[in-house]
């Protein structure tokens, strides 16, 4: 039928012509640049631009992470509460479709503003400490023998499979509620409430740990080869959150496809 | 009656216990302007939700030109426009960015048509304001837009009026008519104003409690055919009944200086001609013709809800 790609346009459209959007892009550049100025005023010029970048990457992933969450879990819920939903699916194309459509504009999202991290700390870093910077400074965050951009491109590939992950539990929880608040307080609760005891939990000696998912959102521990609990291998938290992530999949379109749209 | 652009077979749905709608079976043929009439609750919008796809059927089909909108949605659903319930739109967006939106998921909606479609409706003026600046009246227009951008084969509209003003409403219904006739296409609209329906469409179909209760015709043999109440003044009422009674006719109503009979056109003639005849002179004849309200009520019995 029809070209799946104009569906996107509509969803970015949806997405990026409300002024929330640029308020939260604005906030994490805007966050970039005074992490580094207050760096910069209190800390002198001679750190490494490496050291502040990935401390920067660190803290304000999370950020990209809760906006794309909050973009995710008004998704499909907003549709509902305002009543779009119906017009928008009365249309030649199937239910399926127009819900990728959705999840495609908000996984670009996540990756625009993962790349405008990435790329914000790293010039804004650079003109603050990297021009004409002492050759004796040396990033000591970033274990010796890595190239620091090779360090913090890993860093954000391990970090940016976790944001998949989490936005799709955003997504589903928007659709199965409905309700863009239940899913953002759901979601969030689950990232920072449970992120907050999970090195608890992790200490508990029972199998079933081993396969909860919030043991395998935090993959950057395989960085630097300490991982939370003893035994566990990239590969198999890769493999634990591939499992959750066909889960989360197949419920989402499950339901969407299924539900009565009688709102 | 040619092929109908849309059959629906037997369509029941169940929510629960309740059944809402109760083997509904109707077919609607191209070029006809369509009423859906029924007191609040009866499932008119359950109806049309279900023809849209956005509701599953218990039981039943519902074909549309042809297509199953249950197992080939996509295709059955590309000839529709519809307005169910509010025609809600995007409210950060512009009047003119939702159409586009709506524009982008048909292929072949260029934006000339956009602008025509605009015009057509009235909306030239505001339609790069922001919809949430909209009247009432205004976003309805943008949901006709919105339904009509893909030139569609079947329209439908649910109580396509409401928030209207007086032009509007005229406006409306002169252009599903010009659509209806013109270009051939089905309108089906629903309504609980009777009056509405009855300068509005070709036939009506009346629902109550999710069941059909009858189609008829507006404006056809069939409203000329039913029988009215007939005041006849006449100088001699007891005269004038004798002489009827005297044909064979029962039920007739003695007034002051007139009678009453239930009769239709040509019964009316010759109950004239009788009189006449009988030396009874006849000072005026008034038909109290029932107006598909009055029908309305009569088989709904009010507008009892549930
Ligand atoms: N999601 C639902 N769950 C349960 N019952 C419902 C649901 N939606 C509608 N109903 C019931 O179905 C019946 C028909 O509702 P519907 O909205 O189709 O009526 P309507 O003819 O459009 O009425 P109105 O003129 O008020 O718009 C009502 O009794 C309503 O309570
Ligand atoms: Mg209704």
């Amino acid at each position: 039928m029809g070209d799946f790609l104009q569906l996107v346009k509509n969803e970015n459209m949806k997405i990026y012509r409300r002024p929330r959007t640029w308020v939260m892009t604005g906030i994490l550049i805007g966050l970039v640049l005074a992490i580094s100025i207050m760096w910069l005023t209190f800390g002198g010029r001679d750190a490494s631009m490496w050291d502040v970048a990935f401390i920067e990457a660190s803290v304000l992933f999370l950020l990209v992470t809760i906006f794309t969450v909050v973009i995710a879990a008004g998704g499909v819920a907003e549709e509902f509460t305002s009543g779009t939903i119906k017009l928008l699916l009365i249309r030649p194309w199937s239910r399926s479709k127009i819900l990728l459509s959705k999840y495609v504009a908000i996984m670009m999202f996540a990756i625009l503003l993962a790349v405008l991290l990435f790329a914000s700390t790293i010039f804004v870093n650079w003109v603050a400490f990297g021009i004409n910077a002492d050759p004796e400074v040396v990033p000591n965050t970033i274990p010796n023998g890595d190239s620091p951009v090779s360090y913090l491109m890993q860093y954000y590939a391990l970090t940016l499979v976790s944001l998949v992950v989490t936005v799709t539990l955003a997504f589903m929880l928007s659709t199965v509620f409905r309700s863009g608040g239940l899913a953002i307080g759901m979601s969030l609760f689950l990232l920072l409430g449970v992120n907050s005891f999970i090195l608890l939990i992790a200490m508990l000696d029972y199998k079933w740990i081993d396969y909860l998912l919030f043991i395998h959102l935090n993959l950057t521990q395989y960085l630097d080869g300490n991982p939370m609990r003893e035994g566990m291998t990239l590969g198999f938290s890769l493999g634990v959150l591939g499992v959750y992530y066909i889960l989360f999949i197949a419920l989402t379109w499950y339901i969407f496809n299924k539900r009565d749209v009688a709102s | 009656m040619e092929k109908p652009i849309v059959r629906l077979q037997n369509v029941t749905k169940r929510i629960g216990r309740r059944t809402i709608i109760d083997k509904l079976t109707l077919d609607l043929p191209l070029g006809e302007v369509f009423g859906f009439l029924g007191p609040n609750g009866a499932g008119k919008t359950t109806t049309i939700r279900m023809m849209v796809g956005l509701m599953s059927l218990t039981e039943g089909e519902i074909f549309i030109n042809g297509h199953s909108i249950t197992k080939d949605y996509e295709k059955a659903i590309r000839h529709v426009g519809a307005i169910v319930e509010n025609p809600e739109m995007y409210k950060y967006l512009s009047g003119y960015d939702n159409l586009i939106h709506y524009a982008r998921m048909i292929p072949g909606i260029t934006e000339h048509r956009v602008h025509e479609v605009v015009k057509l409706v009235g909306l030239e003026g505001r339609i790069r304001d922001k919809v949430k600046t909209y009247s009432l009246g205004m976003r309805q227009r943008l949901g006709v837009a919105q339904a009509i951008l893909h030139k569609p084969q079947l329209l439908i509209l649910d109580e396509p009026t409401n928030g209207l003003d007086p032009a509007g409403i005229r406006e409306l219904r002169d252009y599903l008519r010009k659509l209806s006739k013109d270009e051939g296409i089905a309108v089906f609209v629903s309504s609980h104003l009777l009056s509405e329906m009855e300068l509005m469409c070709d036939r009506v179909a009346i629902i109550q409690n999710g069941r059909l209760i009858d189609v008829r015709t507006i404006g056809g043999s069939e409203t000329a055919a039913v029988a009215a109440r007939v005041f006849i003044e006449v100088d001699r009422p007891q005269g004038a009944i004798e002489a009827l009674l005297a044909t064979g006719r029962s039920s007739i109503f003695e007034g002051e200086q007139a009678i009453a009979v239930e009769a239709d056109r040509d019964e009316t003639a010759a109950i004239n001609a009788v009189l006449v005849a009988a030396g009874i002179k006849v000072y005026g004849i008034r038909a109290h013709v029932k107006s598909l309200e009055d029908q309305f009520l009569e088989v709904t019995g009010g507008e009892r809800i549930g």
